[in-house]
């Protein structure tokens, strides 16, 4: 072993040798220098990937709320309050909270087509829920009243007949009766919370729990795909550019055909066939990627194949097998990480896509995709529906791409200065 | 024409044929041969076994698959695409000569300002190598590439269409005009100069404009992208370095020299590109409600009209096929070396 | 300036900025090219050689640069020049022929749209059809047939393209061409040829010719003067009879011996020179040969030796030949 070291050491110039000994760090800051600003675009990429699939892998984390439940009203502009609703009761009663009013003997009044009434049963909801945890025995549900004013409703409520009204602010606005009789009580709100950063959709869902969510969706398909694709194209690549003769001819010619095919329409039409599911989509959209792994992996071999130092190594004796790991694969491999990059980012949009026109995931997945085309209905109402969504996508997506290419740039020797 | 080129231009057109083949056996392979019963998710649970079974046999679906494959491929040679399975619906082969020229009046204008933009954007930034206008182009280039077309064309359609309210939101001409319009070739720019009705003109232009953009522009990273890359390596090759020696000034040697030849990889590359635009056109198609041929594929997957889809899908592939061939044609005949 | 001088470099130096530092890939280099001769560069791969060809047109690219020196050119200093001048310059007043012809030359342009291309670039006014005859004028005296100028390169065999680069070249009537190992990939007969077809030109037009190659069998039999680099440095530089017939430079001796010459006696050995050529970014102190020279004295390794002109227009860059105070001290 160590008089073949010695060997080496005589025919590589020593400066080199001590290159490789200088610290791996400092050869990522001597980088810096080098590269410029192709180096900050990796390091930017680098980070936002980062953040994003910590994201992706505890999504819990970070989103406020179930993505999937309906937790607000609907069409809830990003930011906005969500209404709330006065409990009022008279100044004579007793009841500090609605709580205190909602037993089964009580009786609570509403205007006619109030949202009230879904306010008062989401309290009522939780308020139940509550009370089965801690054991207690007590059902809330009091009888509902019904009034086409508010002035009807509050003069029951004065008589006695009411235990409470609920209004909102702008119903209550409109009364003529005089309030000193009347004591507010208690708010409620029909939602989780006082408003969504990002608004809710048309179900009431959370958007910004949704699209947190959705990370963790698009990552797995877009990785997955792209490692999926990774793992047929490249040994068939080295395969084929290794073999030649018909075999490779035959390859090469089917994969050119499948190269110039309209990568979504293939995805259209596998997964119109398979179905939906997202076993099936990531199958889909790894099929689209072969061809290019297949391709550059491919040429590379055939470069490298007729090398010098490969005919060498074979003319000693070298195995095949041993050739093609020890020198073709490591020359190969810069490339391939450069399109895994660039591949993740595409199948990310090609899910979205699929999921757009309504071929992807189940409805009721948390998918960029599919909140895009619910979305779009919508244009006119509510524009945070898709600009939210539309948004995450496009910063993955960049993200990747932005890796991609600034690796590209520095990696590829061909293009970099000396 | 010399020898060689005529050589190349036969072995090329030859070479279309097998291409074509493998792309529409794919198409069948996909579609009768994965798993799935298309006729029964067609048909739903209420149509009883019988009924279905002879419907099958009306398509010729309990052949043998061999013998279907031949038929297909008879079919898909004499353009006999069936009729559409939902009851009512015209001949396949009508639907698709209205959407075609559709889909190709959408692409084109696309394909025209992608590649105006992109080559034009990309040459500068491989002569401004590692300066700023380099990375901002870059940035832009990858931006845009990230940006979901459905995604720009919806952002495109609240902006122009709601908010600013300049332009249609879908289709390709307002309804109104519509019922009073004649389309002869389909390509309704066309026709509306035939015909000299110049409302129709403004309007088709007008519901023209978002849609080519919003595809024309999404397409425009990947040029840019391209044209970079190949324009770099194109102004470190040794007939600059030698134009340079003898004093030629460097816009000239980007602009005519570099350009010129870095052309002819170029064209290729757009031929390869169809593919990508193709994509693209689905979902554009389906973003602004254009009738063309992408969003008749969609409309019918949704239908489960499997007939529909299969042709549709080898439509796309004859089409695909011949744009390469094309771009093969227009770069034998750039090429010198190829020429003579 | 010397009437005869045609250039005058002084203190050139070329550095590259790489990821592992700077490079000095030409070092303080000085030397004079006279009207109407011959000058052949030679040196091993990497002594620099091509890269002092390219810094004479100012045509280093980033990252490298000139980093010192002055390049006096008919009394004018083109390190002064601007861009504008510098085109004007290139292919008017100097030009270079390439390596390789057919990657030299626009694979899209034809033979005549190269030569009329280089007239209008530099003579604004020149229609197209005078400037198509002096091409066809150029193209006749190189000894390629008038039909052959509506050919494109790929379609003209490796010594035809050859000598279109050297009638590019020379269609301005250029007072310096360099010629950067523009025969290395011809074969010996083709080489041969253009050789003589250079020396006529030289002798009719009383043009220079800097002839950078690694082949010293050419050198020695076209040059006036041979210039020898090593590792940047520029050691030996004089008339080539005085040079081959006795090398002052320990360099040049072993770069001479180890051509093989056919009196050689068949038992004589190959001169080998032990060692390899240095890694520039970091050389070696003092002299830059001095870990292969048989004939080092300690102070090669420390003070670097100047150009010491030993007789007329001879040059050595030897610490054998010239004094020093601490040459004195350690001897013995």
């Amino acid at each position: 072993m160590s008089d073949k070291k010695e060997l080496v050491s005589e025919s590589v110039p020593e400066w080199q040798l001590e290159l490789d000994r200088v610290g791996f760090l400092r050869r990522i800051l001597l980088a810096r220098k080098w590269y410029k600003g192709d180096w900050w675009f990796v390091l930017i990429s680098g980070i936002m990937l980062l953040f994003i699939i910590t994201v992706g892998i505890f999504p819990q984390w970070f989103a406020p709320h179930d993505p999937r439940e309906e937790v607000g009203p609907s069409l809830l502009a990003p930011g906005e309050e969500t209404p709330s609703f006065i409990v009022l009761a008279g100044s004579d009663s007793d009841a500090i909270k609605f709580a205190d009013i909602a037993g089964r003997k009580n009786k609570v009044g509403y205007i006619m087509g109030s949202q009230a009434t879904q306010a008062m049963r989401d309290t009522l909801d939780r308020l139940n829920t509550q009370a089965e945890e801690e054991g207690i025995d007590i059902i809330y549900q009091p009888r509902g009243g019904r009034y086409e004013t508010i002035d009807e409703g509050l003069e029951d409520l004065t008589n006695g007949k009411l235990d409470g009204f609920i209004a909102s602010e702008e119903e209550l606005n409109v009364a003529e009766t005089d309030f000193s009789n009347f004591v507010r009580i208690d708010e409620l709100r029909s939602s989780k919370a006082d408003s969504f950063i990002l608004g809710t959709n048309q179900i009431g869902q959370d958007i910004l729990s949704r699209i947190i969510w959705g990370t963790r969706i698009a990552l797995i398909v877009g990785l997955s795909s792209a490692l999926v694709s990774f793992i047929v194209g490249v040994p068939l690549g080295l395969f084929s550019g290794f073999i030649g003769g018909p075999v490779d001819r035959i390859l090469t010619l089917f994969m050119d055909s499948l190269y110039t095919f309209p990568g979504l329409i293939l995805a259209i039409s596998i997964a119109a066939v398979l179905g939906a599911g997202i076993g099936n989509i990531i199958v889909a959209i790894a099929v689209l990627y072969v061809p290019t792994y297949f391709r550059i992996v491919r040429g590379q071999t055939l470069t490298v194949k007729n090398e010098l130092y490969v005919k060498a190594a074979h003319s000693l004796g070298a195995r095949p097998l041993k050739i093609l790991t020890k020198y073709i694969f490591p020359n190969v491999l810069p490339s391939v990480v450069i399109i895994f990059s660039v591949n993740v980012a595409d199948a990310i949009l090609t899910e979205a896509g699929l999921s757009f026109i309504g071929l992807g995931l189940p409805p009721d997945t948390p998918d960029w995709g599919i909140d895009l085309a619910r979305g779009q209905d919508y244009l006119r109402r509510a524009w945070w529906l898709i600009t939210f969504p539309g948004a995450m996508v496009s910063c993955v997506t960049l993200a990747f791409s932005m890796l991609g290419e600034s690796l590209s740039e520095i990696l590829n020797p061909r293009l970099s200065e000396l | 024409m010399s020898s060689s080129l005529r050589k190349f231009l036969i072995t090329r057109f030859l070479l279309t044929i097998p291409m074509i083949l493998i792309l529409v056996s794919l198409v069948f392979f996909i579609m009768r041969v994965l798993p799935g019963d298309p006729i029964r998710s067609q048909l739903g649970p209420r149509v009883s076994e019988e009924q279905a079974d002879r419907i099958r046999e009306r398509l010729g679906l309990n052949e043998p698959i061999l013998v279907q494959y031949f038929q297909y491929l008879k079919d898909m040679v004499t353009m006999d695409f069936g009729n559409a399975l939902t009851r009512g619906e015209r001949p396949i082969r009508e639907e698709l000569g209205e959407r075609l020229p559709a889909t190709i009046e959408l692409t084109l204008p696309a394909m025209i300002f992608t590649s105006l933009f992109g080559i034009g954007m990309g040459s500068l930034a491989a002569k401004n190598r590692k300066k700023f206008i380099d990375y901002a182009i870059r940035v832009f280039s990858v931006f845009i590439y990230s940006i979901p077309i459905f995604f720009l064309g919806l952002i495109f359609q609240i902006v122009f269409g709601v908010r600013l309210d300049l332009l249609p939101l879908s289709g390709r001409m307002s309804s109104i005009i519509l019922t009073q319009f004649e389309p002869i070739t389909h390509f309704y720019i066309i026709d509306s100069i035939l015909q000299q009705d110049w409302e129709a003109l403004r309007s088709a232009t007008l519901h023209l404009i978002m849609p080519s953009i919003t595809l024309g522009l999404a397409l425009t990273g990947v040029f840019i992208r391209l044209t970079r890359v190949n324009m770099i390596e194109m102004l470190k090759s040794d007939f600059i370095t030698a134009g340079r020696a003898r004093g030629i000034p460097e816009k000239r040697l980007v602009y005519k020299h570099s350009l010129r030849n870095t052309f002819i990889p170029i064209l290729t590359l757009i031929g390869l590109q169809m593919a990508i635009l193709i994509a693209g056109a689905v979902l554009t198609e389906t973003t602004f409600s254009w009738p063309g041929m992408g969003r008749y594929l969609v409309d019918r997957i949704a239908l489960r009209d499997y007939t529909a889809v299969q042709s549709t899908i080898a439509v796309f592939a004859f089409f695909v096929a011949f744009i390469s061939l094309f771009m093969d044609v227009m770069y034998a005949l750039v090429d010198p070396r190829i020429r003579y | 300036m010397d009437r005869d001088k045609l250039v005058a470099v002084k203190d050139l130096s070329v550095t590259y900025q790489t990821r592992i530092g700077p490079v000095s890939a030409v070092d303080h280099v000085s030397f004079d090219i006279y009207k109407g001769e011959i000058l052949g560069l030679v040196g091993e791969s990497g002594c620099g050689k091509s890269t002092l060809g390219k810094a004479l047109l100012r045509m280093i690219d980033p990252p490298g640069e000139i980093s010192n020196g002055e390049i006096v050119f008919e009394d004018k200093d083109i390190m002064q020049y601007d861009d504008k001048q510098m085109r004007d310059f290139r292919g008017r007043k100097a030009s270079m022929i390439f390596q390789d012809p057919m990657t030299s030359l626009n694979p899209v342009q034809r033979v005549d749209q190269h030569l009329i291309e280089t007239i209008q670039v530099h003579e604004k006014d020149v229609d197209n059809a005078s400037a198509l005859e002096r091409a066809g004028e150029m193209i006749r005296k190189l000894g390629i047939g008038e039909d052959r100028m509506i050919s494109y390169p790929h379609q003209l065999s490796g010594g035809m393209r050859q000598r279109v680069m050297t009638g590019i070249g020379l269609i301005l009537s250029a007072n310096l061409i360099i010629a950067d190992e523009a025969t290395t990939s011809l074969d010996v007969i083709v080489e041969a040829k253009l050789a003589d077809q250079l020396r006529d030109i030289r002798d009719e037009f009383d043009i220079s010719l800097l002839m950078i190659t690694h082949n010293i069998a050419l050198v020695a039999e076209m040059a006036d003067r041979i210039a020898v680099m090593y590792a940047g440095h520029m050691v030996e530089i004089g008339d080539i009879y005085d040079v081959f017939e006795e090398p002052l430079h320990p360099y040049t001796a072993g770069l001479l011996g180890s051509v093989p010459n056919i009196q050689f006696d068949a038992s004589e050995e190959l001169y080998k020179m032990p060692g390899e050529p240095p890694n520039l970014t970091r050389p070696p102190e003092g002299c830059r040969f001095h870990p292969r020279c048989p004939k080092a004295m300690p102070i090669c390794s420390r003070i670097e030796p100047a150009m010491t002109e030993v007789e007329p227009k001879r040059f050595i860059h030897c610490w054998l030949y010239q004094d020093h105070p601490e040459k004195m001290l350690r001897k013995g």
